[in-house]
């Protein structure tokens, strides 16, 4: 009250809120939020794997402060990361776990959720089978809850139907690098930025979704003594693209045409490296054939869409490089041809030699903070440590390491996340364990995921966060998140961190690792079986370390301690390299494959199924924006990233604006032969070429996902999320653009020089 | 918990990390500014990726709600595709030599620090926003959580001590840096190459010291900024809506009254001026006065308003128009008292109101908004008076003074058709706006206000303004004709309808209103 009338009088600014006082870590904080304790942590958003600390003030986060002495991130952090605090207060969040109770989720028990699950699991197992019960896990976890999570479904309820959202988003680079190199396994090193003369940037828009990666680059000049070529290989102008210095707007998902096109070239021209292909490499004369054969920039070009002549003026820069380095994300992965565009990506550096030297590589940059984290242990694509399933000495090494019974470790991968959806469907499924991801907003062709979902006898979520997943869950256990729990992620670079604990986990949460350990204990003899004695993360690490020894991500070198000091470790960490490896695939690791060499192999670009047409002439490409996470479950709420995006645009050229008698802040409907989203803001913006338009698929009111198309890659299974055909409706045009014959006609475009400008240096 | 590491080090405030860059590290390695040096911002436009780090890190270090933004990231685009290009500028405070948040303020809560930091005193603050409207790049922030303004200061406390400015540490691509630059040789030559930046106003304005570094050519192209779309209507400003309007309409009703007086004391005409008629050229100003203080965010404090004559139109207008009502009141006591000093006190007032009219109109003379920064807004502001020349009319004509009645009715006449004039000429001025008018973009903003947003208000305007004047045309032919009553009734309605009509205009003219500033943001506009 007097607060009230002091307002009122205005005779109190609140000065006491906005003082600064002494932080005896990090310098001058904000006197209301000064923290008591600082806790150090790892992000826990994206796969660069930034450094940080947590400030504690009162049993709250009230900061995140970039840790100085990361080698990632050295002090700084992203705009999510900046205020990762806001997510474990986040009003978003379940306090406890619940069930569905005439049609309303209601607080419950652990004793009474674990009860209930178990229960309908075991009846419709026994029903219907093991198989008839799946999980959809993430990225989100730490490592040891994925290891523990993975023991358990596929050795506690012996289903193998079991695989992650990144199938969603990293599984082709996955396969890509398995096809090549022979294993998983990024072989680079964030500090290939920084050392690279050539940094070719493919379908990775670092600005919106790395932007830490930028720190990297930004060093470049100053360690080499010149500014490295940036390249960036885009459909769209995006935040990433000014940056670059060659530009090269490529038709949408040419990106294998382009890649094995460059190759050609530097074959014809023989700027090739012979004595790293003779030395590292198997297969040339079939791969040489096959592109001298199907890939000339006559045959191409107009598929890349981009002349002749900058084609080898690409190709030149790249192979002329000293060191050449490439990195892609989604726009690569994204496709049902992604595994092929990785291993194309990957045959240039090997026919260049741009591998294994600091400055030359080719990088997957991951999209979630424990992507890399699931690849390794996960059990989902394959046997911990990169094991194969089909490979009995594999799955004898794993069992005796593990202690579990050989028979028990399956023999092939289960379904993966598309097809059990469609197993769902073809009623092979019943129950549904859904861990951190929320489909009903992130999965392709809702309309057939919609129909599962009501197919399904039980939907179980695991989740932090309220998400329109959670809402139709049956039952919903209620997980601690990030700063609540401890374990590692691992990064991009394959650099595992240490997450700490700051805070207990909120209220009647828990963390996932004692989610399933607990979960685990409602299944006879599981428990016993498969965690003995288990009671923190530690326990799975340790474990973990020992399935890894010999491995290529070989952990036993590692300890939560060693992590913590020296930044996280980039594995293989063991006795030959007690403190990391930078990089994969040098003199002194081989190519894990039989014949310890990588493979070119022969590839060929196809082009997307779903066909323009004069009821679908436009293309969609779906993407994200930095200042949202995902489906935004962590994100909406925090005011400072929403209110900068706080829902989906249609980014579209001011030429097809101008046929839908659009403007720029008014609304267009869109619509795909799968379905149709009304009433999403149009972005006028020569960023995109016409004909083509971007959404960005964070949001379920503007559900993108209800357009784009169910086309998956065979290898990888990943959705091809960046091209479908479309058609915009506007008030003034409803039924939406026609072109003439003549803007159909395919144009040829230059890439784009830029910054061919004297920067301007004054002190 | 099982493990609790802590930090491996006590301190990171002197840790270098391996940045080459001020970014990152928690303390900063730069001088202190010698003589004719301060320190500034270097914003890299070429590092700069759009990421917004360094609005949240500001945000997290001052502890300021999201609303509230002391340093934002605009966007601009040309070209068209594949050949464009996207511009970042991320902007708080530009530390200018001749900052006119610092000349404007009422209440000099503005500091220019030694080493060159505009600094906003949070505690005299009285809230009126004054600031904001004057800062060509809309820097100083109102809080309305506070009822005061506030604004980036460098993060002073901090780099007093050698610790990182806040934006500083948080760029991930080192784009923004503390420098120190000698003023003297900025503001002869570098200024005017170094200090621009797409879409910025003219440096003379304020001589800000934010040095650039971006691509030559981004200068010299067309750019579109990313919230062209966002039409956005300032603040009514309701408070002074009435305030300005009923000043001005007392200055116009006193005038009259010192016209007659004086006519009177020469003995040209015979008239008596009765107290009531002093009473009704007060009471506009005394009832508008107060009012003005309710757009301050912290009323209370109104009267410290007046701290600044040296250099702030609004302190002036304060103590001017506070004199003149003032005055004004001994004007009435004195014409009760039948006093000979009257005239002489009406000497002071009439030049106390002409310049408390004038000054009041030159707060809005401000580079910063050029829909404001006319001559017309002057004329515009003394010709309301016709209100108040209306209002002594009509009440000559209640006290039968019916020759004297229709001369002020035909004098009112004139003002009202030169409003009529003014308020043509601004349409025309707005229907014929010039690309190469270098204002456009503002100006352009305005106009699709005017003739958009508010085009039903406009009408109204010019609606009741004709009514004003024809109604006071017939009421002359009435008068002529000896109608006294009708002509009474109609001159009220004529009054009434010219008062409504510059209270809709007024309001416009604060709605209109669009401002210089940072390129905006898609959703977010230029977050003002």
């Amino acid at each position: 009250m007097i607060n009230k009338i002091k307002k009122f009088l205005g005779v109190d600014v609140q000065m006491e809120k906005f003082a600064l006082v002494d932080d005896s870590t990090f310098g001058k904080v904000a006197k209301e939020k000064a923290p008591t304790k600082w806790v150090r942590s790892t992000c826990g958003y994206c796969g660069v794997g930034c450094g940080l600390y947590i400030g504690v003030k009162n049993n709250k986060a009230v900061y995140t402060k970039g840790d100085p002495a990361h080698p990632v991130n050295m002090g700084t952090l992203c705009p999510k990361g900046l205020s990762e605090h806001e997510i474990i207060d986040s009003s978003n969040r379940y306090d406890g776990p619940m069930i569905k109770k005439d049609g309303k989720l209601v607080d419950v028990s652990w004793d009474e959720a674990f009860k209930k699950t178990s229960d309908s699991f075991k009846n419709i197992q026994k029903k219907y089978g093991n198989q008839a019960l799946a999980c959809i896990s993430t990225g989100q976890l730490l490592s040891e809850e994925f290891y523990t999570l993975g023991k358990f479904m596929q050795m506690g309820l012996k289903t193998t139907n079991y695989d992650g959202n990144t199938t969603l988003c990293m599984a082709s680079a996955v396969m890509g690098y398995k096809q090549t190199f022979g294993s998983d396994g990024p072989p680079g090193a964030y500090e290939d930025f920084s050392y690279a003369d050539v940094i070719m940037l493919i379908g990775a828009n670092i600005a919106d979704n790395h932007p830490i990666l930028k720190l990297h680059i930004q060093k470049n000049e100053q360690i080499t003594g010149k500014k490295p070529t940036i390249i960036v290989i885009d459909p769209r102008y995006s935040k990433t693209a000014s940056m670059a210095d060659i530009f090269v707007p490529l038709n949408p998902r040419a990106d294998l045409a382009l890649m094995n096109t460059l190759a050609y070239i530097i074959i014809e021209n023989n700027w090739i490296n012979e004595e790293f292909i003779s030395k590292k490499t198997s297969n040339y004369e079939n791969f040489k054939s096959h592109i001298l054969n199907n890939y000339s920039p006559e045959q191409t070009s107009e598929i890349i869409g981009i002349k002749k002549e900058d084609l080898y003026e690409l190709a030149k820069t790249y192979s002329s490089a000293k060191a050449a380095m490439s990195a892609w994300t989604m726009g690569v992965n994204h496709s049902s041809i992604g595994t092929d565009t990785v291993s194309a990506i990957c045959n240039l550096a090997l026919i260049t030699g741009n591998l294994g030297r600091k400055g030359a590589t080719a990088l997957s940059i991951t999209g979630q903070c424990n992507a890399m984290g699931t690849r390794e242990v996960g059990f989902t694509s394959s046997i911990p440590g990169y094991r194969n399933f089909a490979s009995k000495k594999d799955r004898e090494e794993y069992a005796k390491i593990a202690n579990v019974p050989y028979c028990d470790v399956p023999t092939k991968r289960g379904y993966s996340y598309p097809q059990i959806i469609d197993a769902i469907n073809a009623g092979e499924i019943k129950a549904l364990y859904i861990v951190a991801t929320n489909p009903l907003v992130s999965f392709p062709d809702q309309i057939k995921l919609r129909e599962a979902f009501d197919k399904l006898e039980l939907l179980v979520v695991q989740d932090a966060f309220k998400s329109e997943t959670t809402q139709v869950a049956d039952i919903v256990f209620a997980a601690a998140t990030w700063g609540e729990k401890e374990g590692t992620y691992t990064n991009s670079e394959r650099r595992c961190n240490y997450a700490q604990k700051a805070l207990a986990p909120r209220a009647n949460t828990k963390s996932d690792f004692h989610i399933v350990l607990e979960f685990s204990k409602y299944f006879e003899g599981v428990n016993e079986r498969l965690f003995p004695s288990w009671s923190e993360p530690l326990d799975a690490f340790n474990e973990w370390k020992k399935i890894s020894e010999g491995r290529l991500c070989d952990y036993t070198g590692m300890s939560y301690s060693l992590i913590a000091n020296l930044g996280g470790i980039q594995w293989p960490c063991n006795k030959e390299f007690p403190q990391g490896k930078a990089r994969l695939y040098d003199d002194k690791i081989d190519f894990p494959t039989s014949d310890k060499k990588a493979k070119l192999l022969e590839l060929d670009w196809l082009p997307f199924q779903d066909k323009l047409s004069t009821e679908f002439p436009l293309i969609l490409n779906t993407g994200r924006t930095v200042e949202q996470w995902h489906t935004r479950t962590k994100t909406k709420e925090i005011s400072i990233l929403n209110d900068l995006c706080p829902e989906a645009w249609i980014e579209i050229n001011p030429y097809d604006a101008k046929k839908l008698k659009v403007k720029s802040g008014e609304r267009l409907s869109i619509s795909s032969l799968r379905g149709t989203v009304k009433d999403i803001i149009v972005k006028e913006s020569q960023t995109i070429k016409s004909g083509h338009i971007f959404i960005p698929f964070h949001y379920s009111k503007q559900l993108i996902n209800a357009v784009t198309i169910a086309e998956f890659d065979p290898k990888s299974f990943e959705p091809n999320y960046k091209q479908c055909a479309v058609q915009l409706h506007s008030k003034n045009v409803p039924t939406g653009i026609k072109y003439n014959k003549k803007e159909l006609s395919l144009e040829l475009l230059n890439t784009v020089k830029q910054n061919q400008y004297t920067k301007k240096e004054y002190t | 918990m099982s493990n609790n590491f802590t930090t491996p080090l006590d301190s990171f405030i002197n840790y270098k990390t391996n940045t080459h860059n001020q970014c990152g590290n928690y303390s900063i390695d730069i001088k202190k500014p010698k003589e004719d040096e301060q320190y500034r911002f270097h914003f890299d436009a070429t590092a700069c990726i759009g990421c917004h780090c360094c609005e949240v890190a500001c945000n997290e270090q001052n502890n300021n709600d999201a609303a509230i933004k002391w340093r934002r990231v605009g966007e601009t685009q040309s070209g068209s595709f594949p050949a464009i290009s996207s511009h970042f500028n991320s902007m708080s405070c530009n530390h200018c030599i001749d900052p006119e948040c610092l000349k404007g303020c009422p209440t000099n809560s503005y500091i220019k620090f030694d080493n060159g930091i505009v600094f906003h005193d949070d505690e005299s603050c009285i809230g009126c926003q004054y600031c904001t409207w004057n800062c060509p790049y809309e820097v100083p922030v109102f809080d309305e959580s506070r009822g005061i303004v506030t604004k980036c200061h460098m993060c002073h406390e901090k780099l007093d001590i050698g610790q990182t400015p806040a934006c500083v540490q948080a760029c991930p691509s080192g784009a923004i840096q503390i420098e120190l630059v000698n003023t003297k040789e900025w503001l002869e030559k570098d200024m005017y190459t170094q200090g621009i930046a797409p879409h910025l106003c003219d440096v003379d304005i304020t001589k800000p010291t934010t040095r650039y570094t971006l691509n030559e050519d981004l200068n010299k192209s067309i750019q579109t900024p990313a919230d062209d779309h966002i039409l956005k209507a300032n603040h009514a400003e309701w408070p002074l809506v009435f305030m300005t309007v009923l000043t001005q309409m007392s200055l116009g009703a006193f005038s009259i009254l010192f016209l007659l007086e004086t006519l009177n004391y020469f003995s040209f005409i015979t008239v008596n001026i009765t107290t009531l008629m002093y009473i009704l050229a007060f009471l506009p100003a005394a009832l508008g006065l107060p009012l003005s203080a309710l757009h301050l965010g912290r009323p209370i404090l109104a009267l410290t308003a007046m701290k600044n004559i040296k250099t702030s139109w609004l302190s002036r207008e304060a103590l001017a128009l506070g004199l003149f009502t003032g005055a004004l009141s001994a004007s009435i006591v004195l014409s009760y008292l039948q006093s000979p000093y009257l005239l002489i006190n009406n000497i002071l007032v009439l030049a106390l109101g002409i310049y408390g009219i004038y000054a009041q109109s030159m707060i809005y003379r401000i580079k910063a908004r050029p829909s404001w920064n006319k001559k017309e807004t002057t004329y515009n502001f003394f010709n309301v008076g016709y209100i108040g020349s209306l209002l002594i009319a009509l009440s000559l004509l209640i006290n039968e003074v019916y020759f004297l009645s229709s001369l002020v009715f035909s004098f009112s006449l004139i003002l009202s058709i030169y409003q009529q004039l003014l308020f043509k000429k601004k349409e025309t001025f707005y229907k014929n706006l010039e690309e190469e008018n270098k204002n456009f973009y503002q100006l352009n903003k305005t106009k699709k206000l005017y003739e958009g947003m508010f085009k039903k208000h406009s009408q109204i305007r010019a609606l009741t303004l004709n009514i004003s004047i024809t109604f006071t045309l017939i009421v002359l032919i009435l008068l002529v004709n000896e109608y006294y009553l009708i002509a009474g009734i109609i001159a009220a309605i004529s009054t009434v309808s010219a008062f409504v009509s510059e209270i809709i205009e007024r309001s416009l003219f604060y709605k209109t209103a669009v401002a210089h500033g940072l390129a905006g943001h898609f959703f977010a506009g230029n977050q003002r």
